[in-house]
């Protein structure tokens, strides 16, 4: 009963949230309710026992997507100021039906398949007894490396594309000072970061190697750095430099260069593509993959083709 | 009534605010925070909806959403861009076809 409550407290606030952040008068405030908005799904996820999602929405989708929403608006307000102005929106006649027949369309899907039985030849129940096979004792990890490894590649496929996307579409005279506090040099802030940076870095490692037996993993691993990267870029012991660096660029492709070696050596076994062989492989793709996500991340946010460093 | 359904309900609640933000918010931030919440619907449904295996959440479906999750993130950084370009260009963040002749008064 009480756990019912509670999730009826998370959906009231999913739902208020999601309203404001479509309906708030100013724009600034929309944007905070929607990173507000991905932190109550992270309690959802909670709520509904994984505690994998609830780690990735909380790093990846309210931090990594905050930060981006924010800087972005900053960009948007540097060009035209006026952002903020409560928008005069002309409601169509439409919008409603469409709306409520969308959100039937989900409810039927939904509960005709909410509490059937499990399928004895469900894909989780294979994965659940082939577990031990892969010598991992997350099953989401075992899923995401060993049994769809080619799903996972294609993923950190994807955030690249995103990132080369962005940066073709990005204009370089765009980039800006704007980024940056005003005083970086304050005393405070030295101390702030002498703090910050190694703890995120040891939390991270710790969700990279948590991820093969409980909940963490690559992911959340290289969401976390990115917001270390983050506070180094507005503090500005990071700024953004439009000189392609071959180090860096190294380092967004070494994970997807790992996972296509790592992926491409079994077949000289005589194994099948991706057949991830030992624990030792997978943890080595998973650190580089941390990696590459934390800097394709932190370019995302800067918008840059690259990272300088400047001594602070 | 138990959690599940409620979580679906929620789903299909969340949803339908996502799409009506989609067609009636005219600034493309709003239009993209409304992508991302009916994305989030679909992630619950998937979760909601999903057989428990031995009292335990089905493993599959979570590693579905947590790539979902992550290649929402990277079409959200794409898009942001886009809107900022956008601005840059013409130095409005709607789309011409919401536009309408409006008789400012």
């Amino acid at each position: 009963m009480l756990g019912l409550m509670l999730d009826a407290v998370v959906i009231i606030s999913l739902v208020g949230l999601a309203l404001q952040s479509l309906y708030a008068p100013s724009l600034f405030r929309s944007i905070l309710h929607f990173v507000v908005f991905g932190l109550a799904m992270s309690l959802a996820w909670a709520r509904l026992n994984t505690p994998d999602l609830a780690l990735a929405e909380a790093a990846i989708g309210a931090g990594v997507t905050g930060a981006l929403v924010l800087v972005a608006f900053r960009r948007l307000i540097a060009i035209q100021p006026d952002q903020d102005k409560p928008s005069t929106e002309s409601r169509s006649r439409l919008a409603l039906p469409i709306a409520l027949g969308a959100g039937l369309l989900v409810a039927i899907l939904g509960l005709a398949t909410v509490n059937i039985e499990t399928l004895p030849a469900a894909a989780g129940v294979a994965v659940l007894n082939n577990l031990s096979s892969t010598g991992l004792e997350n099953p989401i990890t075992a899923v995401l490396l060993s049994f769809r490894g080619i799903d996972t590649l294609l993923e950190i496929t994807v955030l690249l594309a995103a990132l080369l996307s962005a940066q073709a579409v990005t204009r370089p005279d765009a980039l800006e000072k704007s980024i940056v506090t005003q005083n970086p040099d304050t005393p405070l802030i030295g101390g702030l970061l002498a703090i910050i940076i190694p703890l995120t870095v040891l939390v991270s490692i710790h969700l990279l190697k948590a991820g093969s037996e409980s909940s963490g993993g690559a992911f959340q691993a290289g969401a976390l750095l990115a917001a270390g990267g983050v506070i180094l870029a507005l503090t500005g012991r990071l700024s953004p430099s439009q000189q392609p660096s071959l180090r860096l660029n190294l380092g967004l492709l070494l994970g997807l260069l790992t996972f296509i070696v790592m992926g491409l050596l079994p077949l000289l076994n005589g194994q099948p593509l991706l057949a991830l062989p030992e624990p030792w492989a997978i943890y080595l793709l998973e650190s580089t993959m941390m990696i590459s996500i934390a800097l394709i991340l932190l370019l995302l946010f800067t918008g840059s083709i690259s990272l300088r460093h400047r001594r602070g | 009534m138990d959690s599940a359904t409620l979580y679906v309900v929620a789903a299909a609640v969340l949803f339908g605010i996502g799409v009506d933000g989609l067609i009636v918010s005219r600034h493309l931030m709003r239009k993209l925070f409304a992508l991302n919440i009916m994305s989030s619907a679909i992630f619950i449904l998937l979760i909601a909806t999903a057989a428990p295996i031995d009292d335990l959440p089905d493993p599959v479906p979570q590693a579905l959403v947590l790539t979902g999750i992550v290649v929402a993130v990277s079409a959200t950084a794409f898009g942001l861009a886009l809107i900022v370009r956008l601005c840059q260009e013409t130095g409005k963040t709607t789309l011409s076809v919401d536009d309408e002749p409006e008789n400012d008064d």
